[in-house]
């Protein structure tokens, strides 16, 4: 309680300082070119209203209480397998499978057509189902193997995580209030520590699985999403079954949503994956992530819409545009490179009066990120300024409009399962965009500098300093952005 | 969430408004000369790292315009500002004071640098217009040149919600020059004075201009202005910039000369320095207009600026092409300026492209747009 009233203190000011900032940014006298300032307001103020709905998110973070497992539910894990996915890693997720304390029935749904697979799930004491081609990633085989199987409650467990033996405990509970269709658990991970691009990778993840989901939770809009969520099978069935896509999970909690079910969040960490190691695979898995996100916002979002609750309309949205990076990170990059070569810019502002009015909101924005991780779900861990992850993610803005387009386009992304060890790559072909963007910027800072020290009028030089200063700075922040994904790519070059 | 979670919501965000209200009232007060200072401390920081800008260009290019204004005119002090005795050449450019490109222009393409950089400030609370354009002012100053500023008093730009105790923006044109007498804006003009006395170095000031003038400017007569009012809010502002010590501004009044009792709109010798008046051939672009020689324009006001006994400065010079022969214009202009009127000692050419104030459909001033003019110019330069 007392956190929630130190939170509302510090949202009351965050609100303020945003309040200000726009009714000064929103002056006549400010635009310069019309058409730059409708692009420039545009990536602000979609960054600004993300915050302030992540700051109202944050108001209403909530736990469920706890609820010990009922003895005698009937329990299936379903975890699969596709061509490709090494061998060892079910030896061990099989194994922490059979070792979960409440009473299940594991199944293998397997594709690989590998005898191994079979007699490994023998072995483990899992059902095996040979379930090949059939659409979809993991949707189809779980739609089969659902027709195959009676279990009332059904975890579909990835098969890169490694459930812990009480998975079940926190769980189970939740489902004595019929309406509960789906619980999600935390997604953690055991191999953060191996490389940048999995810090990275990890640190997007923090504030997720934190402080946003449990304000999820308390607005009623809790998403199955990631991993090792538990179905209510009769949930799923209402719906048709799990949902089919590259975002599928989000799928599933639309259509579940939309039908009236519940959802519950527990933010504790009963299991601990993998993410992606290398720049090449957090690419890839970006781009399908991205490409999923936007089909939901395009095709399910629509169609669900009238059903959804309040809360969940604007959930679904954020969630929807999470991937707009994509096309605000141009924007940014423009904005500088334009008014250097051109002397085009999109708003006449003092620079100090920017300054003065733009670093309260940023000032506020950090202070609330950093006191919501009090709600991390293993804070002494994963607090910190997730500097790699917010690189990362910027710095992989052109796969994010990739996957923008490709959506609009209806261009379908494979799926392939996410690399699970450490592949290297061509530098020069995982670098290519940021170190474009690098060295057109430095070029750009040579160039200018040339030119105000050679070219320019005296008169020209002297009045503009502050301007092109600014510009420069922003070029340089730039250059800063695109810093983690060069290091990263560089980190996973061919020797 | 349950009802009661929202009732304390909303009671607590109650009280943070009222909360927030207070400090933000009380943040003006307390902290309002701490932000003052902060950000005349950035502007000072802009500055320095001009000067190191311009010191670092002059390590590789030696050459200085204020050297090329110095050979053009020997000396620009305060003394021969009152009383010049060559000719000072200068220009408005539609750009300032953002950007000199314009000025630049026209000055390689007439071959000298000029005097006098002239540009325009409103009243009122927006940044641009809040204090006394010290970093404008300080670039004409280093380039060599004399900054003019046309200050013109819009008062209904201050914001309503930072001056409770003014009249509605509306309200406040009616009889605006009494209500400067009256020292209404007293907390606008000693801010700003005391920036130009900070600034030190000599300036010209066109306060108001053209007062006499009914269809222009809110402080038009056509607001209840009188000549009266005229004066005293002349004389009070003029006193405020003393009492700031503000003495290195020059002031220059300056009426509408096709109007007709701009006379009674003096203040008197000892509160002007400069009597000017803008000569502007708006050839055919206007019904009311027609094809005007600088002759025909100023011949019959002429005399009665004369009896002032000041120095004379045209501030706005300039024609347009549409309706006759600008170069002709602009040869015979100087010509006559030179040889029929002796007083004129300052002339401000109009180098605006996209003139609006008074037509739908923009006006070009520019001397640049006729290469006949340019060489005419280029010509009465030496």
């Amino acid at each position: 309680m007392k956190s929630r009233i130190v939170l509302g203190i510090l949202i009351f000011f965050g609100l303020q300082s945003v309040v200000l900032f726009a009714l000064w940014w929103f002056r006549a006298e400010h635009v310069s070119n019309r058409w730059l300032f409708a692009m420039l307001s545009a990536a602000v103020w979609y960054g600004i209203a993300r915050m302030l709905v992540g700051w109202y998110n944050f108001f209403h973070i909530e736990q469920p209480p706890e609820k010990r497992a009922p003895e005698g539910l009937s329990v299936a894990i379903f975890t699969t397998s596709s061509p490709g996915e090494p061998y060892e890693m079910f030896v061990e997720t099989l194994e922490a499978a059979r070792a979960i304390a409440y009473p299940h029935t594991t199944y293998l749904l397997d594709d690989t057509g590998d005898p191994r697979f079979a007699e490994l799930a023998r072995e483990k004491g899992a059902v095996h189902l040979e379930l090949i081609g059939l659409p979809g990633a993991k949707a189809g085989k779980i739609n089969a193997a659902l027709s195959r199987t009676r279990e009332e409650f059904i975890l579909v467990l990835d098969p890169d995580h490694i459930p812990f033996p009480e998975f079940f405990a926190p769980v189970l509970g939740h489902f004595d209030d019929p309406r509960v269709g789906f619980v999600q658990v935390a997604q953690a991970y055991y191999n953060q520590p191996r490389s940048f691009v999995a810090r990275a990778a990890a640190e997007q993840t923090y504030a997720f699985y934190g402080p946003i989901m449990q304000g999820m939770h308390g607005t009623g809009t809790a998403v199955a999403i990631g991993a090792n969520c538990t179905f209510r099978r009769s949930a799923l069935e209402s719906i048709g079954g799990h949902g089919l896509g590259l975002a599928e999970d989000l799928v599933t909690a639309i259509r579940l949503h939309a039908a009236g079910w519940k959802s519950i969040y527990v933010p504790k960490i009963v299991a601990r994956g993998l993410v992606p190691e290398d720049l090449g695979s957090f690419v890839k898995q970006q781009l399908k992530w991205s490409r999923g996100v936007y089909e939901v916002l395009f095709k399910e979002y629509p169609r669900a819409f009238r059903k959804l609750t309040l809360h969940q309309k604007l959930s679904y949205l954020m969630i929807g545009t999470y991937y707009l990076v994509g096309l605000t990170t141009p924007i940014y990059l423009l904005i500088p490179a334009l008014y250097l070569w051109t002397g085009v810019q999109p708003a006449a502002m003092f620079i100090s009066e920017y300054l003065a009015h733009a670093l309260p909101v940023g000032f506020f924005g950090v202070v609330i990120y950093r006191f919501a991780q009090r709600w991390l779900c293993d804070p002494a861990t994963e607090r910190g300024w997730h500097w790699r992850g917010m690189l990362l993610k910027v710095g992989c803005w052109n796969v994010y409009l990739k996957g923008l387009i490709l959506a609009l386009l209806g261009v379908a992304v494979p799926y392939i399962p996410t690399a699970k060890s450490r592949q290297a790559g061509n530098f020069w072909r995982l670098a290519a965009v940021p170190l474009t963007i690098t060295v057109g910027s430095l070029a750009t800072l040579a160039a200018v500098i040339i030119r105000r020290l050679y070219l320019m009028s005296e008169a020209e030089v002297r009045i503009t300093t502050e301007v092109a200063a600014g510009m420069i700075g922003f070029l340089m922040i730039n250059v800063v952005f695109m810093s983690g994904r060069i290091y990263a790519a560089w980190k996973d070059r061919e020797h | 969430m349950t009802r009661r979670r929202y009732q304390f919501a909303f009671f607590s965000l109650g009280w943070l408004l009222l909360i927030g209200f207070i400090v933000q009232r009380g943040f003006d007060g307390a902290f309002g000369t701490t932000f003052a200072a902060v950000r005349n401390s950035v502007a000072d920081f802009g500055q320095t790292l001009s000067d190191r800008e311009a010191d670092a260009r002059e390590h590789v290019q030696p050459h200085m315009r204020r050297e090329d204004v110095a050979r053009a005119y020997p000396s620009l002090s305060a003394a021969v500002l009152r009383n010049p005795s060559k000719m000072l050449y200068g220009a408005f450019d539609g750009a300032l004071p953002e950007s000199f490109a314009g000025i630049t222009a026209l000055e390689s393409r007439i071959g000298q640098p000029f005097a006098v950089i002239s540009f325009y400030q409103a009243w009122g609370d927006r940044p641009d217009e809040a204090d006394f354009p010290l970093r404008a002012a300080s670039t004409i100053d280093r380039l060599g040149s004399i900054p003019m500023i046309t200050w013109e008093p819009w008062v209904k730009d201050f914001d309503p919600a930072l001056r409770p105790n003014l009249p509605s923006p509306a309200e406040r044109e009616y009889a605006s020059l009494a209500a400067i007498a009256r020292g209404d804006y007293d907390f606008y003009v000693t801010r700003w004075a005391a920036s130009a006395a900070q600034y030190r170095k000599p300036l010209f000031l066109r306060f108001a201009h053209e007062m006499n003038d009914p269809y222009r400017y809110p402080w038009g007569p056509q607001n209840g202005n009188r000549p009266d009012d005229f004066i005293a809010a002349w004389k009070h502002v003029h006193l405020i910039f003393q009492k700031m010590n503000a003495t290195n501004v020059l002031w220059v009044w300056s009426p509408h000369i096709s109007m007709p009792w701009f006379e009674y709109y003096y203040p008197g010798d000892e509160w002007v320095d400069w009597i000017g008046t803008g000569v502007l051939n708006y050839g055919d672009t206007a019904p009311w207009s027609r094809w005007w020689t600088f002759h025909q324009i100023i011949e019959k006001a002429y005399p009665a600026l004369l009896k002032l006994h000041k120095p004379i400065m045209i501030t706005e010079f300039g024609s347009v092409t549409s309706g006759g022969d600008a170069a002709q214009w602009y040869e015979q202009a100087l010509r006559d300026a030179h040889e029929k009127y002796g007083a004129i000692r300052s002339i401000i050419f109009f180098n605006q492209a996209h003139d609006v104030t008074l037509s739908a459909t923009p006006l070009n001033w520019s001397p640049l747009q006729d290469a006949r003019t340019m060489s005419v110019l280029r010509l009465a330069g030496r």
